[in-house]
Formats: structure tokens, C-alpha cells, sequence
């Protein structure tokens, strides 16, 4: 079998990503309420598994799920997202391919590992507030003084962010395991996965 | 479902730009609002880089958005000027928040919406190529916008069906992720069939041949793209520099 990703491949690329995004955009719409941003990194790839994992049964080479990924980057930059998406985005895209190459498409642990790597361009989208925290800071430091507002970085900006990514590896890993129940049920019945 | 979506049909606006600087315009803005300074002298910038969208939004003959944003942005500007400094306590955290995701991400969404509502999807096809973006990219992106219309569409004739057996919030099964199932497992499946169809059909139609392929729209750089990007360029040296 050749590693050239052919036409059908590409097409493939395009429907599922399609589909990805869509999905994230549903469950985006709960994020214009600010508070359930926070549970946005949750419910996002934990819905989004059940198109994800179907994605992979179709994906045996490399490059697939980093064209996904520059392609939900272009699209979040394009959708007004900020550039850092573009990074991170790729990034995870690029890693998480890596990890699924490694277990050849087909180990369930590495695409375990891959999915929950992959979900992590969400904080691509997320990282301006992070930016925008530390100028709303210098302006509580200058009011509020060095210690009230250090206190305060520490537990939103840091802290915060590293829950923020644990909700995603959970949302994550349950979403896959999802996907999985989702296929055996239905897409092998139905002959398409 | 109404997701800003490429149009396919012909756009009415009165200026014209290039979807190359359509980009340009989204990536300078968006960084520049976002991360930048919103204090100083860089206050000017920032309400040029703000501007830049309203005037695209009116040339583009969407009034409506444009007066939500004019509205919206002056509201969180002026708050952002005035009130923050003379506020304490909980309001002045919440001003400071509201009034920031306001001024922060209005003028990129904005400017989103714009260019997403008036390049066609061939001129995007189009532009991509005279930027020597990869085959790789192109023709999945190509295949998304063909697509999202009809995600929304069978997602909708699914939404009515599933209504009809009394799935729904409240109905016979409750359950969410019940729910989800009996939503999503059909759509896909349903897009995974239009999609092997949809793949014959641009391999019979030639995608993917050795030949290059021709595209109809002409694009190419005019006046205003030279207007709009001095304005930028010039908006954002002030910025760096003074």
C-alpha cells in the first residue's frame, strides 16, 4: 500500500472534518454564556469522538489528521480566533498523527492517547483570554497591590489552565470511549466503518 | 443551524478586495486586537483596526451587523475609557471582563463574518492556489464548504423526523446521551454515504488528474486592496513604533 494520500483520502479529510467542526460549533454556542466556557473543553471532544473515531477507521496514513487540524485551525482563524490557534492547533495535530502512526492506525491504546493529544487545539481558541488576563492583572496590580493580585494569577491563570486541560483529556477519553460503543453499535452494523 | 458559511452565488458589495487580503486584513486585525495594548497612544490604532471592519460590513451592505458592532464596541470603548478607572469592587471586575471580551473579540468575529460572507468558494479556491497552498489542503477545504450546507440540511430533516417519534428534550427517552445518539448516528451515517458518492463523482469529473485545473474567477489586486493595506500598514507601524 502506498503512503500518498490520494484523492478519495483527501475527500474523506474534507467530509470528516466537516463534520468535526460542525460538531464543535454546536457545542460552542453553549460557550457564549462565559461561565460554560469552562465546560466547552469537556463536552466538546466528548461529543466530537463519536465523528472522530469513525474518522480513524478510515485513516491509514499520515498526514490525515494534521490536514484536519490545519484545516480547524484555518477555519477558527478565519472565524476570527486569533493566530495562536494556528500553532497550537497544528501542533496538536501534528503529535496526535504522530502517536496514531506509531500505533499503525489501529492500536486502541495510541489512538486513546492520540485523541486526547488532538483535542488539545482547543486551547488555541481559548489562549487570548489567557493574554487578555494578564493586561486586565497589570491593571489589578497597580489598584489592588503585588500580593492580592498574584494570588489571584495563580489561581486563574495557571492553575486554571491546567484544569482546563485535564476537562479535555477527560472529555476526551470518555469521548472515545463513545466513539467506540457508537461503532461497534451502529457503523459496522450499518458497513460503513 | 446558521453557520457563516462561503457563499456560492454573487456577492453585492461596492468595493471589491482579493481574498489574499481579505487574510491579511483577518490576520493583522485579529492579532493586533487581541493581544495588543489598549492603552497610550495605542489607543489610535486600535480604533483604526476596529474601524477597518465597519467600513467593510457597509460597503458590504450589512447594515444591521454594522450598527450591532458600532453599538456594541462604543459601549465596551467607552467603558473601557471611562469607567474602569473610577470603579471598584465586583462591577469593576465584571466591567473589566465584559468590556474586554467585547472590545477583544467583536472586531475579529466581525471581520470573520465578513470575509466569510463575501468570498465565493471558487475565489477562495482561486486565491489559494495563486498562493501555492498545497493540493492537500485545497481540495479538502473545498469539499468542507460544499459540505456544511448539507450537514445543516440533513441534520435538520433528521431533527424533524426524530420530533416526530417524540425524541426531543422531554420526550420518550430523556436521556441526553440517548438523545445524542439518535441525532448523530444518522447523520452520519447519512453523510458517509453523500460523501462516497460525492467522491465518485469528483474522480469522474477529473480531481485528482495530473492535468492542472482552470479555475473561472478572475482575481487579482485592484485599488482598494492597495488602500486597505496601506491603512493597515500604516496603523500598525504607528502601533510598533510611537
Amino acid at each position: 500500500m502506498s503512503n500518498k494520500l490520494t484523492v478519495k483520502d483527501l475527500i474523506n479529510v474534507g467530509i470528516f472534518t466537516a463534520v468535526y467542526f460542525v460538531t464543535y460549533f454546536a457545542c460552542g454556542m453553549i460557550g457564549f454564556i462565559p461561565v460554560l466556557m469552562v465546560v466547552l473543553p469537556l463536552l466538546a471532544p466528548f461529543v466530537g469522538g463519536i465523528p472522530f473515531m469513525l474518522y480513524l477507521t478510515k485513516v491509514n496514513k499520515f498526514g490525515m489528521v494534521t490536514i484536519t487540524g490545519i484545516i480547524v485551525a484555518l477555519l477558527m482563524f478565519a472565524t476570527g480566533h486569533g493566530w495562536p490557534i494556528l500553532v497550537i492547533g497544528i501542533l496538536a495535530a501534528f503529535i496526535a498523527d504522530l502517536i496514531f502512526k506509531s500505533g499503525k492506525y489501529k492500536s486502541w491504546k495510541k489512538t486513546v492517547i492520540g485523541y486526547c493529544v488532538f483535542s488539545q487545539w482547543i486551547f488555541g481558541a481559548m489562549i487570548p483570554m489567557w493574554i487578555m488576563r494578564d493586561s486586565y492583572f497589570a491593571k489589578l496590580r497597580a489598584g489592588y497591590g503585588d500580593e492580592y493580585a498574584d494570588t489571584l494569577m495563580s489561581l486563574m491563570s495557571g492553575r486554571m489552565l491546567l484544569v482546563l486541560i485535564c476537562l479535555a483529556v477527560i472529555g476526551a477519553i470518555s469521548g472515545a470511549y463513545l466513539g467506540r460503543a457508537t461503532l461497534k453499535k451502529h457503523f459496522k452494523r450499518a458497513g460503513i466503518a | 443551524m446558521n453557520l457563516p458559511e462561503f457563499q456560492s452565488t454573487s456577492i453585492n458589495t461596492y468595493l471589491q478586495l482579493d481574498p489574499r487580503t481579505k487574510l491579511f486584513l483577518l490576520l493583522v486585525i485579529t492579532t493586533m486586537i487581541m493581544g495588543g495594548n489598549i492603552s497610550g497612544s495605542a489607543v489610535y490604532p486600535r480604533l483604526v483596526f476596529a474601524g477597518i471592519p465597519l467600513i467593510l460590513l457597509l460597503s458590504g451592505r450589512r447594515i444591521k451587523v454594522a450598527i450591532l458592532y458600532t453599538f456594541f464596541f462604543t459601549a465596551a470603548w467607552l467603558s473601557e475609557v471611562f469607567l474602569v478607572y473610577s470603579t471598584t469592587g465586583i462591577l469593576n471586575i465584571l466591567l473589566v471582563m465584559l468590556s474586554g471580551l467585547v472590545s477583544r473579540f467583536f472586531p475579529c468575529i466581525v471581520m470573520g463574518y465578513y470575509v466569510m460572507t463575501t468570498t465565493r468558494v471558487s475565489e477562495f479556491v482561486a486565491a489559494m492556489e495563486r498562493m501555492h497552498v498545497s493540493e492537500k489542503i485545497v481540495i479538502p477545504l473545498s469539499v468542507m464548504f460544499r459540505f456544511f450546507p448539507t450537514v445543516a440540511e440533513e441534520s435538520h430533516s433528521i431533527n424533524d423526523a426524530m420530533r416526530m417519534r417524540q425524541v426531543r428534550f422531554g420526550g420518550v427517552s430523556a436521556n441526553p446521551i440517548s438523545l445524542l445518539e439518535y441525532r448523530f448516528v444518522p447523520l452520519l451515517i447519512s453523510i458517509v454515504k453523500i460523501g462516497d458518492e460525492l467522491s465518485a463523482a469528483a474522480l469522474t469529473r477529473g480531481l485528482g488528474g495530473p492535468e492542472k485545473r482552470t479555475n473561472i474567477c478572475r482575481i487579482g489586486f485592484g485599488a482598494w486592496d492597495a488602500v486597505f493595506s496601506v491603512i493597515v500598514l500604516g496603523a500598525l507601524v504607528f502601533y510598533l513604533f510611537i
